[in-house]
């Protein structure tokens, strides 16, 4: 429905040279790795040498690794090329290098988080822009292989995917999405970039019985996201309701609200990642912070062995359910660290 | 400086800062407290993050910045953590722990301004038990609390009962090691203690064969030693 909403937004030029360029699913003889990987070459040889050497870091630089925010890039700045700076086809490039790594349901989410900053920008006038889709930034960190590890990071204002590639296997922890407005129209058609996640948590938690209930919902406010950006390495004592405790059907439902994050990348990285995560369910709790009617809003977590994600409304700026912050993380594996000892 | 005065500052900064634009992006008329406590057989580490709004940041000046003249100076961050540190209480087994200031660290004033500025600073205890309960009294007029104990499955930290406030300035949990931890150092003595009095036993037994042994070969060496001379 987003792609289909902003494909029709005549204003949307940028959207529409993307969606051309490679929506189409990653479906062909080559492995998933190698569609990556081909795209990123074709885009670091779309650049110039002054541009290569900008968005090119090694593979092992911490620094850059976890330089990701939440906040407008004026406010934390990001390395690696802006978009603004790239010219059609270098942006074509870049989303279809983004089309290759994500799943049509991952990127079309992405898109609809950029728009979302386009919207705010529009909203904001002023003359030193802090949002828009010419702030986004993307970098590569070590050389794009089919064997060895690399990492692709895209982001800017309330998005940072960092993507960790090592032969078949794509890490996308951590990982944050936000939104604001977390509600736009485009042609008249309603975006809501985090709309699945608010929706299938509040058909979750109305899901559970009064005592379920009682386990899951936290009886104190959270303000914020505990693990958001800066909080690499840490995890919290888990609380709420056990899965264990939960009926199958709750349990799917669950796992379905779960797949709105790990089912960002493409489909064959998320499949297994599903699976690890549905493995130790029995392990993961659900906690709740806030009033359980739809439209109202509500914090709450996920958290089991293998998987943080976090979802907090934010009271700046007016109404907290138009301003959504989340976070995604593998206490195991953030940026790959089981495979290449982070 | 007085409760309402404070809320008075915050609520005029906020009446101008809801004239301007573009302050939705960041934290506004709130100052953050979000505090980590990490657990371990021999220490309580308490990490404290601080981020003011952009509304309340004057009210933070106004306690930070004693002299007025708009900066922080040295003197200025060391007064103001130890001030958080002495409004802020751990207690362990209903005693309370005194927390010494390990680090800290400050951002520029510009990033305070932007609403994007944290103070960070960690306090340590030397002290564990099973029950611990901290409070967080700093500010309470201005801020909004996140209170959490870290994982540390490595070391069998298990925690039960966790109880906050409702605005969590407050925390209390149980807390024990479980029994397929990785002791740390001194634990692990302390947890082979029961072994001891055999590894001390296999030690005598050890010692006394080579006692034996040295006896035996140093009575045929002799035997030896005396047929080659008759000979």
């Amino acid at each position: 429905m987003v792609k289909t909403t902003l494909l029709r937004s005549s204003k949307s030029t940028f959207l529409a040279a993307v969606l051309c360029c490679g929506l189409a699913p990653a479906q062909s003889s080559l492995s998933v790795t190698s569609k990556i990987v081909v795209s990123a070459d074709g885009f670091l040889s779309s650049l110039d040498e002054g541009q290569r050497s900008k968005v090119l870091f090694e593979f092992n630089d911490a620094a850059q690794r976890a330089r990701w925010s939440n906040l407008p890039t004026t406010m934390v700045p990001r390395a690696g090329l802006k978009m603004g700076d790239l010219t059609g086809p270098q942006r074509n490039a870049v989303m279809g290098l983004l089309a290759a790594a994500l799943s049509q349901r991952g990127y079309e989410k992405v898109l609809a988080i950029v728009e979302g900053d386009e919207v705010l920008k529009a909203a904001g006038g002023g003359s030193r822009p802090m949002f828009g889709r010419d702030l986004f930034y993307i970098s590569i960190l070590g050389k794009p292989s089919v064997k060895d590890p690399w990492m692709l990071q895209f982001g800017g204002h309330h998005l940072a995917l960092n993507i960790t590639i090592v032969g078949r296997d794509g890490i996308l922890t951590p990982s944050l999405t936000a939104a604001q407005p977390a509600k736009y129209t485009v042609d008249g058609k309603t975006v809501r970039p985090l709309g699945s996640e608010n929706d299938k948590a509040f058909a979750l938690i109305n899901a559970l019985d009064e005592g379920q209930r009682k386990q899951a919902i936290l009886n104190y406010r959270v303000a914020d996201l505990v693990l958001g950006p800066g909080q690499d390495g840490k995890t919290i004592q888990p609380e709420g309701i056990k899965c264990s405790a939960m009926n199958a059907s709750q349990q799917a439902m669950l796992l379905d609200l779960v797949s709105e994050w790990a089912g960002i990348i493409n489909e064959q990285t998320a499949a297994a990642r599903m699976a690890e995560i549905k493995a130790s369910l029995s392990q993961t709790w659900f906690a709740w912070s806030g009033p359980t009617t739809n439209g109202t809003p509500a914090y709450y977590r996920i958290q089991g062995p293998t998987v943080v994600i976090e979802y907090a409304p934010q009271p700046l700026g007016g109404d907290p359910t138009m301003h959504i912050h989340t976070i995604y993380r593998d206490p195991t594996n953030d940026y790959g660290k089981k495979a290449v000892g982070h | 400086m007085s409760t309402v005065t404070l809320k008075r500052m915050g609520v005029s900064v906020l009446l101008a800062l809801s004239l301007t634009g573009g302050a939705a992006a960041h934290r506004l008329d709130e100052y953050l407290q979000a505090t980590l406590i990490g657990v371990t057989r021999d220490t309580v580490e308490v990490e404290i993050q601080l981020t003011p709004g952009v509304a309340v940041l004057p009210v933070l000046m106004a306690v930070i910045d004693q002299d007025r003249d708009g900066r922080i100076s040295s003197e200025e961050e060391r007064a103001y953590v130890g001030r958080v540190a002495r409004e802020v209480e751990l207690r362990i087994d209903g005693v309370p722990a005194p927390l010494s200031l390990i680090e800290s660290n400050f951002p520029t004033i510009e990033s305070m301004r932007e609403g994007s500025g944290t103070i960070r600073m960690k306090l340590r205890t030397e002290r564990s038990g099973h029950e611990l309960r901290f409070e967080n009294r700093h500010l309470p007029q201005i801020s909004a609390y996140l209170v959490n104990c870290l994982a540390a499955a490595s070391d069998g930290l298990v925690v039960s009962q966790q109880k906050r406030d409702a605005v969590q300035t407050s925390i209390e949990f149980e807390y024990s090691f479980g029994a397929d931890a990785v002791p740390g150092p001194r634990s692990a003595w302390i947890a082979l203690a029961p072994f001891w009095p055999a590894a001390i036993g296999m030690l005598l037994v050890v010692r006394m064969a080579v006692l034996v042994y040295r006896e035996r070969n140093t009575t045929r060496i002799a035997f030896k030693s005396s047929q080659v001379k008759s000979l």
